[in-house]
């Protein structure tokens, strides 16, 4: 099944989400579109799966005529797509969930269920993308990369020729990553036709025969895997060479060590961190690795005082410091970076200035100090490179990069020593990245602390003076230095 | 589609960075309120030319008063994204209170009246902050409590104010000038200056953008939503002083279903039961119109059975066009 676009274009308003796009999917191969956050490569899967319809261009599918409506008229054609978010519903079975857009076919009169033959049929699919999961398996028990298996399972359901997964892996871990390139892997052996969204380049080149590269809404090329080189790639999407730049230089080390900031030992926080002793010296930038839940997101609760440290002590510039809330962290010098920007980082809603001036707005008596708020976020908007209309804009008409420096900005207003980083870079695209990478290497060297948890290995690495890999709640391995430490040496401490 | 950008659920952004315009369905929340005000203005004033008389405005704003009241109140509890539906029951136990001290106290009834409002309010914030119970369940369960005090100590039976200070004092007139309306005007002015002027207000509304992210950025939560339940307390211990002094008289049934007007008033005005938004400008139109629909309703003859239907589809109305459902997610 030959899946043939040209020259499709989408726009919002004023905004090209998709210009000119021409792919082509040749049967039986894996094909990729690549590109920065907000390039394009949702919106023109969606297009070829059904969901978006396009303002212009033409779709061919084995050289008939393709125009789906809808999701289901695509699938009608054998096309099927996996959205990027996980649509799984929690407290329904993986049976229900695999067949949930099609459960009545399972209803005796009465409408009660048939779920024996549910459950066979769902195990069926499982296996035919050769995943390891049990249909009776509790549905909590799942991790996020085996959620989305069962999300291409419901997909495949429908028996396509076509599979279309967006799969913009920045919330799958490695492991979970691979999980999924194995099934699809298995798809394509079975003469599957496969197109796929991604964000990580050595996943595309492990997986795919083609790829699109998309920047900007615009398209740019399609090339054979095999014939192009990664820093091609890069330079591609991102419109500069990339190969040296992407991290800023590490400061050699002083000598005699700067002293610890903050000093943990022996904590546990709620059921994930169980004994770490870990500590953070005066301008350094601590790495933390580990798979979700390892400990990292609890050490940083434990730290701010958002959960109870179950025992243990910490220390904060050499004295004995009792986390209590994160009010009492703030003002105590801790910023924190949470992981998840838009419920716990920034309200969208509100404008630049007001949510960069949160954490300490300031004063004049009892009163708020409009003028100097003013002063002050545009000051921050200015130092960090906020690309907004004005301070007044809300959030939500950022980008997904400019939304993330918003919370940067807000942690560093107020002059904190010690700056907690969940993920600083998920869901910011490459130009962004650069730009959030020197100012926290600058901020480094002006003698912040830094914990930085990531699950993206590159920037760990790229990043972090010494780095600590967390375990189910402990430390398995430390990395004193991070010259020539790849990807795999980290990894293998992680399970 | 619109200029607004789309957030996806990873937090991918499709968005155009600069010329953000405001969308049309904000312009539609923001117009609504004013729209709503003249089109009621035009009906009324075809139905009985009467209603545009100096005499009639002048009763309305009177009578406006203490919803208005309530609803400086109600508009912080709004924005914060709760709700307390026994504002109608605190403004009771506040008049009686009122009515039993101001024999002995005159003037004075007022530190009573306040601080038993306070006292409610407080419980109700408590309830919420420190007991983590909905807001909803909270203060229904409260209302009940506190409705249920006052036909505990009356038996039902109305106390009479007869203390002529008093009286003077919150429903008399000065230079043409009714008493409880320059209240109700200076407590308007004290509460847009704490929400404009003060932290306190902008926790506030930090609280209804984003509860977490507002608990993670150092803002007490517990302590402003504490506060915040003991200012509509204090307002409603004022209301109903007002609403006594108006009817000389405090009745078990006073302030029964006040809580509809008052919640409606917030909401016709323009600020969304979601949270995050809200001005007392908007409470203040909103409060205009509730009063201008009941007196316009009354004079134009519309069958007093039948103006619950309207006021109703008034506030589901005004619900439907001002919340944002992107924030509510699921309805449940």
């Amino acid at each position: 099944m030959t899946l043939v676009a040209v020259g499709l274009n989408k726009r919002y308003g004023p905004t090209r989400a998709a210009g000119d796009v021409s792919i082509t999917l040749r049967t039986g191969t894996v094909h990729a579109i690549v590109g920065e956050n907000g390039a394009g490569k949702s919106t023109t899967l969606r297009m070829l799966g059904g969901a978006l319809r396009p303002d212009s261009g033409e779709m061919t599918l084995n050289d008939a005529p393709y125009a789906p409506l809808s999701v289901a008229d695509a699938a009608a054609r054998g096309v099927a797509l996996v959205h990027q978010e996980i649509t799984i519903n929690r407290s329904l079975t993986i049976a229900e969930n695999i067949f949930i857009g099609a459960l009545r076919r399972y209803a005796r009169p009465l409408g009660i269920m048939k779920r024996g033959m549910m459950a066979r049929q769902a195990q069926d699919a499982l296996d035919r993308i050769g995943v390891k999961i049990s249909v009776s398996t509790n549905i909590d028990r799942l991790n996020l990369g085996e959620l989305k298996c069962i999300e291409i399972a419901r997909a495949i359901s429908s028996d396509p020729d076509t599979l279309l997964l967006d799969e913009s892996t920045a919330y799958l871990d490695h492991r979970e990553v691979d999980a999924v390139l194995t099934v699809m892997q298995e798809l394509k052996s079975q003469g599957m036709t496969i197109g796929f969204v991604s964000h990580h380049l050595s996943e595309v080149l492990a997986a795919a025969d083609d790829l699109t590269i998309l920047k900007d809404g615009r398209f740019v090329g399609s090339f054979a895997a095999a014939k192009i080189a990664p820093d091609e790639i890069h330079r591609l999407m991102v419109g500069r060479d990339l190969s040296h730049g992407t991290y800023p230089p590490r400061p050699s080390p002083t000598v005699p060590a700067a002293p610890a900031v903050l000093r943990v030992r022996e904590a546990a926080v709620g059921r994930e961190l169980n004994d770490l002793s870990i500590e953070v010296r005066r301008g350094e930038i601590l790495g933390l690795a580990g798979l979700k839940g390892a400990g990292a997101e609890a050490l940083f609760a434990g730290i701010v005082g958002d959960e109870k440290l179950r025992h243990g002590v910490l220390h904060l510039a050499g004295e004995e410091y009792h986390p209590q809330t994160p009010r009492t962290a703030w003002h105590d010098g801790i910023a924190h970076l949470p992981g998840d920007r838009g419920n716990e980082g920034l309200i969208a809603g509100f404008s630049v200035l007001d949510n960069l001036v949160m954490a300490r707005p300031p004063t004049r008596g009892p009163f708020f100090d409009r003028s100097r708020a003013r002063a002050m976020s545009a000051d921050l908007i200015k130092q960090i490179g906020i690309r907004t209309a004005s301070a007044d804009a809300p959030c939500r008409s950022l980008s997904g990069g400019n939304m993330q420096k918003v919370v940067l900005g807000k942690c560093l207003a107020v002059g904190p020593t010690l700056l907690l980083l969940n993920n600083p870079t998920r869901g910011v695209d490459m130009g962004a990245r650069v730009e959030i990478y020197g100012l926290i290497r600058q901020k480094a060297a002006e003698g912040l602390a830094i914990l930085l948890s990531s699950e993206d290995m590159p920037e760990l690495i790229g990043m972090s003076d010494r780095l600590v890999v967390l375990r189910q709640g402990v430390a398995a391995h430390e990395f004193a230095t991070l010259d020539g430490v790849e990807e795999h040496d980290i990894v293998k401490y992680m399970t | 589609m619109n200029e607004i950008s789309t957030v996806t659920a990873s937090g991918k952004i499709v968005a155009p960075a600069e010329g953000w315009k405001v969308p049309r369905i904000e312009l539609l929340r923001r117009g609504f309120p004013l729209i709503f005000l003249v089109i009621l203005v035009a009906v009324f004033t075809a139905m009985s030319p009467r209603f545009l008389s100096l005499e009639n405005l002048s009763t309305v704003l009177e009578q406006g008063t203490v919803l208005l009241v309530a609803a400086l109140g109600m508009t912080f509890i709004i924005m914060a994204g709760s709700i307390d539906i026994s504002v109608g029951a605190i403004v009771a136990v506040s008049a009686l209170v009122a009515a039993v001290t101001s024999t002995s106290l005159g003037v004075w009834a007022i530190i009573p009246a306040i601080a038993v409002g306070s006292v409610c309010g407080c419980l109700n914030g408590l309830l919420l902050a420190v007991g983590k119970v909905p807001s909803f369940i909270a203060t229904m369960g409260t209302m009940v409590v506190y409705r249920g005090l006052v036909l505990y100590f009356t038996r039902g039976a109305p106390v009479s104010i007869g203390d002529d200070s008093f009286l003077d004092a919150y429903s008399g007139i000065t230079y043409g000038l009714p008493h409880e309306v320059v209240i109700g005007l200076i407590l308007a002015a004290v509460a847009w200056a704490i929400i404009n002027y003060t932290v306190f207000g902008r926790e506030v509304r930090a609280i209804g953008g984003g509860e977490r992210v507002s608990i993670l950025t150092g803002i007490p939560v517990m302590r402003v939503k504490i506060l915040m339940y003991v200012l509509l307390g204090a307002l409603c211990g004022m209301a109903g002083l007002l609403q006594g002094a108006r009817t000389m008289a405090a009745t078990s049934q006073l302030g029964l279903g006040l809580e509809l007007d008052v919640i409606a008033s917030v909401v016709v005005g323009g600020t969304p039961l979601t949270g995050g938004l809200g001005s007392i400008t908007s409470t203040m139109l909103g409060v205009l119109i509730i009063t201008l629909l009941s007196s316009g309703m009354n004079m134009g003859g519309v069958d007093p059975y039948f103006q619950n239907i309207i006021k109703g589809i008034v506030l589901v109305t005004a619900v439907f066009i001002t919340i944002d459902r992107k924030k509510i997610g699921i309805i449940k």
